[in-house]
């Protein structure tokens, strides 16, 4: 109840803030510019978006355990605090069904030598990939996030299975798992990469006109970014992209971290708890535009390593690889279409009735498309097709229907 | 409201000399108002306008080039126009995009003009408009392309680039050509004006913001209107 208030209040303040901005005669709703006050020095943007679709029986679209992308209200609002014309502070919450309001942001940009250098530290973006700094609704064609940042693994970074065969009871199911070894309660797994939640930490990033390299030292890791956090080591990870011509951006990055929980580790036995149990992966992304066409696609390997403990033992890291490629075709002034296929895949291990894929192999086809009713009011549709190599639903058919309104 | 002379001039051209000449040797011709003007000053008090884009937490940084600084003139037109100054125009005329920006912001043109939007950034933009005198998505273009749309319809305008939500401009399309944009000074002059009472509008960022009723007076003086908007 508590976070419905807080919710609505952040939709309220959106609200006023929008309204206030309006122009009577406007032609076609908001105007350009961001709402502002202290003479410009500071900013606001924000969204409201409202998606209804329908039940998944199968926790395909769930990002938490009680969270499906396709059911939920979502707030946001942006501030940005220009100190001087190099530096600015950054401030981003978000309001959403089942989490309440959440300070996502908040850091400071300090952009000398005219923006070659910018270095950032508080709760900052994710360097690696592309897909999480753009998982804003407004950016998203289409309804669903991608697999690997939304689709909820068998891994935990607070409890870990003693045997292989632990992990294979809960292959398929990472929407509520629990193991024997560490945080007893069932809670949720976690996706390969977590766009719904950014780190702390700094972040220094060399931008050129056709090369930028980035690199970030944050808490967490890629599949849990932490504000704090019981975490041994820091997350570091670091992107290059490159611009070769207009309207064409590819990019590797790169990404180590420590990923079991502190607290998980001092009970582990003494033999294995020296071990760094990490988080390594590398990624690959793009971006093509051309006249009415907007293409994207990445690919990402990531690798959790977790104690050996009994046998049946789990022998080197867990694996997983996944990629998606989406489309966006403008089809007139107000109307575009959309589509995106998307795959994830994991590693296989022994366990005691034969090898297996330590979770089930996912699949997900989404067509959508989306209207703009007026500047800043959008109104999408999505069809998602699921698969998957395991578990209760193997199949499954969904709808979602999402209005956006941005500022 | 159409003068003898204006009608003369534009209708039958090939024989608007000798009608001129006899009707300035007849009474008629001293009793026929000479074509006046209307012109003035518009202050603006927001006429310089650094633009600014949204604030993007979710950005790693880049390369940042001064703010650019817009200019948001006024438009001056009159309400009514003479009866006869409807007339549709083949004219040209360019909106150019550049440091993210539309020049000019505020584009004042007759029904038929067509318009160029050539791109001088070294990005894409990607021109539209969801206005209901003119609605259209150019696509996203590089430097050196341009793309074309005729309007059609009166109304206004208002064109956005779908990449850069930052950037906007206005496009007034009349059906008669008593308009006029204001300048660097804020003045204006809507010249050829028979003479009469007429209402003059003024027009700044997507509203009306002043209208006033003005007598052009027969002898062919400028009548002078002066406004002053916040």
């Amino acid at each position: 109840m508590r976070s419905l208030t807080r919710a609505g209040a952040a939709v309220w303040l959106a609200v006023v803030l929008h309204l206030y901005g309006v122009r009577p005669a406007s032609a076609q709703g908001r105007p350009a510019s961001p709402f502002s006050v202290a003479g410009g020095r500071v900013l606001f943007a924000g969204d409201l978006s409202i998606t209804v679709g329908a039940p998944d029986p199968g926790w395909f679209t769930y990002t938490d355990y009680e969270t499906s992308s396709l059911r939920r209200v979502r707030a946001g609002l942006a501030v940005e605090a220009r100190i001087t014309s190099d530096l600015s502070a950054l401030f981003e919450a978000r309001g959403e069904t089942g989490r309440g309001v959440e300070p996502y942001a908040w850091y400071l940009r300090y952009r000398p030598w005219k923006g070659l250098v910018n270095l950032q530290a508080g709760r900052i973006p994710p360097v690696f990939g592309a897909y999480a700094r753009r998982s804003y609704p407004q950016n998203n064609p289409l309804i669903g996030d991608p697999l690997l940042y939304q689709y909820l693994t068998a891994l935990r970074p607070d409890a870990v299975p003693a045997t292989v065969d632990d992990l294979l009871a809960m292959r398929a199911r990472g929407w509520l798992v629990r193991y024997p070894v560490g945080d007893a309660e069932w809670r949720n797994g976690v996706p390969p990469i977590a766009a719904s939640r950014w780190g702390t930490g700094v972040q220094a990033l060399v931008a050129g006109q056709r090369l930028e390299g980035a690199v970030s030292v944050t808490l967490g890791s890629l599949s849990r970014p932490l504000a704090r956090g019981p975490i041994r080591a820091p997350q570091v990870a670091g992107r290059v992209s490159w611009k070769p011509v207009v309207g064409l951006v590819v990019g590797i990055s790169g990404s180590r971290s420590e990923f079991l929980d502190r607290d998980l580790i001092e009970i582990l036995p003494a033999l294995v708890r020296d071990h760094p149990y990490r988080q390594r992966a590398v990624g690959f992304d793009g971006e093509c535009s051309w006249g009415y066409w907007l293409v994207r696609g990445e690919f990402v390997a990531s690798g959790w390593s977790v104690p050996d403990l009994e046998a049946p033992p789990i022998r080197g890291p867990l694996r997983a690889r996944g990629g998606y490629i989406e489309a966006r075709r403008r089809v007139g002034p107000r109307l575009y279409v959309a589509a995106r296929a998307d795959r994830l895949a994991f590693s296989t291990v022994e366990g005691s009735r034969g090898s297996r894929t330590w979770d089930a192999d996912v699949s997900r086809l989404e067509l959508g498309a989306g209207t703009t009713l007026r500047r800043g009011l959008l109104l999408k549709g999505s069809y998602l097709y699921h698969q998957r190599g395991g578990g209760r639903v193997r199949e499954d058919h969904l709808w979602a229907a999402q209005l956006l309104w941005w500022f | 409201m159409t003068s003898v002379i204006e009608r003369v001039g534009h209708r039958i051209p090939g024989s608007a000399v000798a009608l001129f000449c006899v009707a300035a040797t007849c009474p008629l011709a001293f009793t026929a108002p000479a074509p006046g003007s209307i012109r003035g000053r518009v202050t603006v008090s927001d006429y310089r306008v650094t633009v600014e884009p949204r604030p993007m937490p979710s950005s790693l940084g880049g390369t940042h080039a001064p703010r650019p600084v817009e200019l948001r003139p006024a438009v001056v037109y009159l309400e009514s126009a003479p009866r006869g100054a409807f007339e549709r125009d083949d004219a040209r005329a360019t909106m150019d995009q550049r440091n993210e920006t539309f020049v000019p912001h505020v584009l004042a043109i007759t029904v038929g003009t067509t318009v160029d939007f050539p791109n001088s950034d070294v990005i894409f933009h990607n021109v539209f408009s969801l206005s209901k005198a003119k609605t259209f998505d150019l696509g996203r273009y590089a430097r050196g392309k341009s793309k074309s749309v005729r309007f059609d319809r009166p109304g206004v305008v208002q064109v956005f680039c779908d990449i850069h939500s930052h950037m906007s401009a206005y496009i007034l399309v009349f059906s008669h050509r008593y308009f006029s944009v204001t300048d660097a000074e804020g003045r204006y002059a809507l010249e050829g004006v028979p003479s009469g009472a007429y209402t003059v509008v003024v027009w700044h960022e997507g509203a009306v913001r002043e209208t006033r009723a003005v007598i052009v007076p027969a002898t062919g003086n400028a009548a002078v209107a002066d406004f002053a908007i916040r």
